[in-house]
Order: C-alpha cells, then structure tokens, then sequence
C-alpha cells in the first residue's frame, strides 16, 4: 500500500531510529508498523514487550522483581481516605437528614450558583427539573432530543432524567461540593442535601414520596432507583463486564461510528459523489475568547502599574469568582452604587459579615486560611476598586 | 538492518533527493528571472539592526528561561462557553495548534481542563495511597514514589470534549478553539504493573479507582486490562516536572485514553471488583446518541487528524498563483498508531494520500505533509487518518448516522477548510 516516497519516509526515520535508539536491527519492522495483537478492551491494540523492544521505544530487560519502595499503609489511615461508595452502599458512612434541613442548606450553600429548587439558570449545571416520562422501551423521552434545527429542545440531563445512581450524589456534594469550600459539610449535612435534590427530583423511595419531613439515611439512599438507571451501555455490571465493554468496542462501525477509505468517487451519507457537497458555514462565530485572539509577532503592550498587590491577589483566589459579578447576589466589584449602600451599614459591620459570612456569602469566602487582617485588606481593596471616578 | 542494504537505500533516497531538489531548483530559478529593480532595498538588511548595536541580557537574567517577547501572543486561549457561567476554575483552555511545532507541545502551552481550579500540591506533603485488593496496601511520599524505574512516552493527551462545539455544526472560526483541547508531550514516570508487581494484585481485582486530591476529589474507574498494560504514574513532562495544570506533582497516565480519565493531583489508587459510577463517568463523559442511550465508560479517544498549514489562523492570503506549499497536519489514535492521512481538496469526494514525517509513536501526534501546487481556486481541505487497529477517521455524515448530534464527547469527525480563492480559511463542515 505505500507509495516509493512514503516508504523513503519510513526508511529515513528507520535511519534516524537505528542511531538514536539503536533499533535491533534485524527484528524490527518498519517504523509505524508495529507489532501488535487487537482485541484490547477498548477497541485497539496493545503491543507486546520483548526482547527489550516496545514499538518504537527500548526499555531495560533486567528484572524488576523485589523492587519496593514505600510503607504499609495504616489500618487509620485507609480509613481517613477510603471514603468512597459503590452503588450498592458500601462504603456510605452512617448519618442521616431531612429534606426540610436540605432545603435550608440548599438555599444558603447552593442556590446562588444551581438556581432556586435546583432549576439551573445561573449558567451552572441544573440539578433538577427535566421530564422523566418514559416510552415503551424503558427510555426517557426527553433524552432523545436531538437538536437537528435551530430552536430544537435540548436532551435535559439533570439527575432525574440522566443520573444512573445516587449514591454518586452523595459522594460528590461530600468532597466536591460546595464549589468554593469542598468538604465542608457534615455526613449529616449531606444526606440532608442528597435528600432535598432527589425530593426535588420528584424521585420516590420504596414508593413513598419524599416530603419535607422525610429523612435519608444510607439505607434508603441505597433503594433508590433513578430513572436513569437502565439508559447506558455497555454493560459494567456483574462478572461478564469487561468481556461486554470488549465486544461494544470490537464493533466499532456498529456501536461508535467508523469510516471507509474510500479514495475515488466517494459516497458519503447525504452525499452522492456527483452533486455538490452540502457546505454548511458557521452561523453566528463565538469570537468571545481569552485572551481575544492576536497573531502579531510584537512587544506586548507596557502593563500599567507594574504588578499587582497582595489584596488584589487574595481577592482574585478567594472572592472574584462570586463578587466579579451581581449574578450571584454578590456585591460586584467596580459597582459603586452597591457599594455605597453596603457600606452604609459602617466598616466594622460589613468586615464581621464578611468574617462570619451571611447568606449567600461564605465565612471568609470560604477560605479559612485568610486572618482577619487578610479580610480587611481585600474588602479595603473591593471597596477602592469600586469607587465611582 | 545491515551495512549493505543501509548503503542501498540511502543511495535510492539520495537519488531521490537530487531529483525533488532540480524540480525545487526550477521553480526558484523563475522567481529569480524577475528583474531585481522592481524590489526596493530593504532597511533590516542596508542598516544596523538594534540587537546588533548593543549589549544584550546578562546570560542569568531570566533564570528559568521564558520565550521571546515577540511570542507573548502565543498562548492558550479559553472561551465562557466551555465553563459554567464563565466560571474560569471549571474550564478549558486550548492549545494554539497554529503555532505548534513539531510533536512536542511546550509546557506552559499544554491545554489544560480543571474540575475545581488548578491545585498547588506541596510535594512534601504528597501521599500516594494504593490499596483495597492487594496484599500490601502502601502510602508513598513522592521521593518514594520517584525511586521506582522510569520510562518515558511520547504521547498525545485529548479532552474527550475536543471539538464539543461542533456536533451540530460550525461554531468556532480557528484551529485553536476547534480542536485545541489536546496536546502531545514525553511522559516520565512508572509503570503501574512495575508497583504492582510487588503488591500482590488479588485476583478478584477488576477496577482501579483513581482518585485526585484537588477541591474536585476527580475519580475514575479504570478496568484492570488497561492499568497492567500500558498505565503509567507520572512526574515528568518534557524533561521537568509537571505543570501544576497537569496535575503537579504526578498524574495517572493511561495512553490513548481520554485525558479525563488521566487523574491529576493523584492521590489514591484502590483495587475493587466493581465500578465505582464517579460523576465524571456518569453525569459527564458520557456520550448520549440519539437512542436516548447514552455510551458509557468510553475509553480510548478515536483515530483522527486536522490540518493545522493552512488553518484560519495561518490562511493562504500571502501566496501567488504557482506557489509550491506544505500542508501540514496532525494525526493521531488512542487505539494504536497512525498508518496513513489522505487528504481532499474538494470535500470528500476524492482523495489522495499524504506522507507521514517525523517519528511514527503509538498514541502520539503524527505529522504528515503534502506538496500542493497553490493555484488560487477555491477547495474544500480535508484529512482523514487510519491506524493499525482497522479504525479509519470518519465523516461529519458517517459518525451522526451513528451517534447523533448531542454526544458531546468523542468528536472525530472529519473537519473542513474552506479555503477561498484569495486563501482564506474558514472552519465549514459537509453535512447533510
Ligand atoms: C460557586 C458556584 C457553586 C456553588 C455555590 C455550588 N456549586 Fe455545585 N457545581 C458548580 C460547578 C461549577 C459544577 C461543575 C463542576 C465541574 O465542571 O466538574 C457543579 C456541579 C455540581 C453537581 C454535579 C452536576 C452535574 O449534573 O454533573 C452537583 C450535584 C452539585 N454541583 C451540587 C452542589 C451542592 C449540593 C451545592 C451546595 C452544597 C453546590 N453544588 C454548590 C458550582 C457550584
Ligand atoms: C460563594 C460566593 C462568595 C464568595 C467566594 C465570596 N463572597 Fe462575599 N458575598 C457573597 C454574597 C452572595 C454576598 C451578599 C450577601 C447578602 O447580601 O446577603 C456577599 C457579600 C459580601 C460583602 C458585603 C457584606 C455586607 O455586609 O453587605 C463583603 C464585604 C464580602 N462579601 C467580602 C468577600 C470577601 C473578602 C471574599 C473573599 C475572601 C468574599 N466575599 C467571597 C458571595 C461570596
């Protein structure tokens, strides 16, 4: 199949090879035509390692058996870290919360970023909301969305329609979540919140309805069924799973799509070879990119005033994120108006609030490292920043 | 391979090469046979340069070196539409592929993606835990860690969201933003199966959970087969240590494997008989196809190229009419290694093969090139690469048939250039 100047290419690099890595000579085959066995899990090949060769790469033959490096890891310590959950439970630490008490963290922890009821809206992912109706083969409706045209729904995948189980909720909300303070809620805390989104989720428990009172804990949080559940393949699940993902990823064609090598002529879907190609062009360019885009080759303009201080420093870590902006209910930096009226309630009265947090605004912004001298530069530095010119 | 065919072919190759240099050789001449009056002197060369005329930095002046000023413009671009609200601490940043040399990308222009922003590990505070099915759990410090033999990789890391914008059509205008989430480097570090060896891996031990200690807490399921084959823990990238945007101090390194799955800020490695259903394998990363079903753990990122010389970024604008030109391009696999790149100038109906150049890796960027006679008119550029696992790149039309258009992840489908008759680039897509 190659051409004479692709192979003068592959003999070339053979040369460059057989200096540099000293390739054994006699067994290796041309560069980019390794050996190699297919039927990997997912779909590809794997290469043999032999005889000190790897594809294109050497690799030292001495025995690495007895190598060793490290301590035991303490019975304490696999503790500390192995907090993770399977699907089936295991692994959920003890604890339990209403939906009422998740409500409430919600509202205060939350809501600023995934919206009221966990409807999305501020450009956050949506929590809840989505229509879970089902057609006859078990399938959430909505999810077969496709938006072929302008102005077509949206699959919807929150984590009633798309979620396959739920104890990943409460393991994410507990060491991801919430977004600026990670780790900061009490298992307690977290069952609750795991309770108000699937409540929210309209998701039933054992066929009961989750009202304000109901409380979750890690048994019933183990019988949830998500609506989802079914909607993924290959299957994972079970002593045939990887024999399952094997086979998905050996029909490729079938299961990811795949092309043809056609050279001459060729037949695309949707393309018969003799009329033109159908060119679809970019409707509306998003050019909104950072840093804008710029090709010269010149000096980069002077910075003014050199770099920049320490307040400004903390405030870009700890704080830009809710305050660059009012969408967040935050008092937005360079908003001299909003300003104006916090600061009505006096220096020491908003330096406590921005201690000690209120509402939607964490202790400290949620960094605790920062002293109280730290927070006073930084609100010094917000309130400068949003003085009117 | 020895002496005697050595001498044979380097000798074909020289002949070869005299015969490309007279044809190169004729073309200059021609160009030289305009009359040299039409051109005034230029001043760089009838004067003294600047840089010329005085003393330059003191050889310590930037300790760690850092690029020419005239590059600032070189650098990772990011868009609000690759984040939540424009929240820039769970977000993408691209790599300027029209500015990439080579197969190496430079480590401040790696893309990088962060769940919860980029942590700075204290590596004197790193632990790496491995632990669950094995007989010998263990906790390493990095020096630990670091003791074990390295191998090196040269290997290309893609975001699975990698052309995301695109799958209903042409969103953005540049190589940069159309397919920038992705870049190729030499990896440093152990491999697993070396650590593992030791351990004493329990039989019931299908899934690795990978586990990251960034604000995310990323985690991954990874199926046995791949983390005795080719997994890897690294701490080195390009000959330094890691980036902090790639997971500094080391990262889980599975080649050809979607980079989500490639934990940074690793922390903990456990051994378990089932999967785990992390976020990031469920809520994300999962690839819905119009069945209303969606792909889950999707491994390996799938056989595909883009032409980078020309691109929008780097259009033909300045070339005349008979100009010989390289384009240029890259290709590559998560499933094996790249064996061809054809390429078409009118859309897909015809095609013609390209040359491969430079190093041919398994999961790595591969160039490949082709001589083009510029001759003005308007053309459809395209590339299509193949590898040594029966995977050839598909079209826009080919792949939707099968997967729809709200996939999200896993993109491979042919891009397009509309290159105009003045040599503008434009990013279309042949789609019914
Ligand atoms: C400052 C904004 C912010 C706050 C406050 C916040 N989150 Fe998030 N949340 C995010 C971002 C950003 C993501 C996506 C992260 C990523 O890209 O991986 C996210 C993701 C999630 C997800 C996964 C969504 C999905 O569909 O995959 C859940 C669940 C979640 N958050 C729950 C919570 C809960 C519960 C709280 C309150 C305790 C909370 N979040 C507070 C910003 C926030
Ligand atoms: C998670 C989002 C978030 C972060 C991070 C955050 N804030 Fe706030 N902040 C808020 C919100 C929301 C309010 C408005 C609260 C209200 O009016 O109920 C607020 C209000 C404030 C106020 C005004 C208090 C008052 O009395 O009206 C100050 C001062 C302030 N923040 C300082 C900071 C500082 C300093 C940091 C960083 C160390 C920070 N914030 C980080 C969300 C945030």
């Amino acid at each position: 199949m190659f051409k004479l100047d692709r192979k003068l290419v592959t003999i070339g690099m053979t040369l460059a090879l057989s200096t540099t890595l000293a390739v054994a000579a006699a067994s290796a085959a041309a560069p980019g035509v390794y050996k190699s066995k297919s039927g990997a899990i997912d779909g590809g090949v794997t290469y043999p390692r032999e005889n000190g060769n790897y594809t294109a790469y050497k690799y030292n033959t001495q025995s690495t058996k007895g190598v060793s490096f490290g301590r035991p890891a303490t019975a304490n310590e696999i503790k500390a870290w192995d907090i993770d959950a399977l699907p089936d439970g295991t692994g959920l630490p003890e604890g339990e919360g209403s939906v009422e008490l998740g409500d409430e963290l919600y509202e205060a922890q939350c809501a600023v970023c995934h919206g009221d009821f966990g409807g999305g809206g501020q450009g956050y992912p949506q929590l809840a909301g989505g229509n879970q109706d089902k057609d006859e083969n078990g399938i959430v409706k909505t999810l077969k969305n496709q938006r072929l045209e302008p102005g077509m729904d949206a699959p919807k995948r929150t984590i009633g329609t798309y979620w396959p189980v739920a104890t990943t909720l409460f393991t994410y909300i507990r060491d991801s979540m919430p977004y600026a303070h990670p780790k900061s809620l009490t298992n307690d805390e977290v069952y609750a919140i795991t309770a108000y989104l699937l409540a929210q989720n309209e998701i039933e428990i054992d066929g009961e309805e989750m009202d304000d009172e109901y409380v979750l804990n890690k048994e019933k949080l183990v019988k949830v069924v998500l609506p989802n559940r079914n909607g993924f393949y290959p299957n994972i699940d079970g002593p045939n799973a990887q024999e399952d993902i094997r086979a998905f990823f050996a029909d490729r064609a079938k299961n990811i799509g795949a092309g043809t090598r056609c050279m001459k002529d060729c037949k695309d879907p949707g393309m018969d070879g003799k009329t033109e190609a159908k060119v679809m062009k970019i409707g509306y360019e998003m050019k909104d990119v950072m840093p804008p885009y710029a090709y010269a080759k010149d000096l980069p303009p002077e910075t003014e005033g050199g770099s920049i201080s320490k307040a400004e420093k903390m405030y870009d870590a700890s704080c830009k994120l809710c305050h660059a902006t009012d969408t967040m209910g935050a008092p937005a930096v360079g908003d001299a108006n909003t300003w104006e009226t916090v600061m009505k309630k006096g220096m020491d009265t908003v330096l406590v609030n921005a201690i000690k947090g209120m509402g939607g605004m964490p202790p400290k912004g949620g960094n605790m490292d920062l002293s109280d001298d730290d927070i006073k530069e930084i609100v010094e530095f917000m309130i400068n920043s949003s003085k009117k010119h | 391979m020895n002496r005697e065919t050595e001498e044979k072919l380097t000798s074909v190759s020289r002949r070869e090469f005299f015969k490309k240099t007279a044809s190169v050789s004729a073309v200059a001449a021609t160009s030289v046979l305009v009359p040299s009056t039409v051109f005034a002197d230029d001043e760089n060369i009838m004067h003294h340069v600047k840089w010329g005329t005085t003393l330059g930095d003191e050889v310590n002046k930037n300790p760690y070196g850092v690029p020419s000023l005239y590059e600032h413009n070189v650098v990772r671009r990011t868009s609000p539409l690759m984040s939540s609200a424009g929240d820039m601490h769970a977000a993408i940043s691209m790599t300027p592929l029209h500015e990439q040399k080579g197969i190496i990308t430079p480590n401040g222009l790696h893309f990088t993606r962060t769940h919860n922003g980029v942590a700075h590990v204290d590596p004197n505070k790193f632990r790496l835990m491995i632990h669950g099915l094995v007989e010998k759990p263990i906790v390493l410090t990095l020096e630990q860690l670091k003791r074990y033999p390295s191998e090196s990789r040269i290997l290309v890391l893609e975001c699975p969201s990698n052309s995301a914008a695109e799958w209903k059509g042409p969103q953005f205008g540049t190589l940069q933003m159309v397919k920038g989430m992705m870049a190729c480097a030499e990896w440093t570090g152990v491999r697993l199966k070396t650590i593992l060896d030791e351990l004493g891996l329990k039989p019931e031990a299908k899934w690795m959970l990978a586990e990251g200690s960034d604000g995310s807490e990323m985690s991954r399921t990874v199926p046995i087969e791949k983390v005795l084959d080719d997994a890897m823990i690294v701490w080195g990238q390009n000959g330094e240590a890691l980036r902090p945007e790639q997971g500094y101090p080391v990262r889980l390194m599975l080649p050809g494997w979607e980079a989500n799955l490639c934990v940074k800020w690793l922390k903990r490695l456990e051994f378990g008989d089932k999967p785990w259903y992390a976020k990031e394998e469920t809520s994300k990363y999962t690839a819905l196809t119009a069945s209303g079903k969606a792909i889950q753990h999707f491994y390996a990122n799938e056989v595909n190229s883009i032409i980078t010389s020309p691109c929008p970024e780097v259009p033909w604008t300045d070339l005349e009419k008979g100009d010989l030109v390289e384009i240029e391009g890259l290709a590559w696999s998560g499933h094996g290694t790249i064996k061809g790149v054809d390429i078409s100038f009118d859309g897909g109906k015809n095609w013609v093969e390209a040359n491969l150049k430079g190093l041919v890796l398994p999961k790595a960027w591969t160039r490949f090139s082709y001589m083009y006679k510029y001759e003005g008119k308007p053309l459809l550029l395209q590339s299509r690469s193949y590898d040594d696992s029966d995977n050839v790149q598909p079209t826009v039309n080919q792949e939707k048939a099968v997967v729809g258009v709200e996939g999200v992840y896993h993109r491979n489908a042919i891009i397009t250039w509309k290159v105009t008759d003045m040599g503008e680039v434009s990013n279309v897509q042949i789609r019914s």
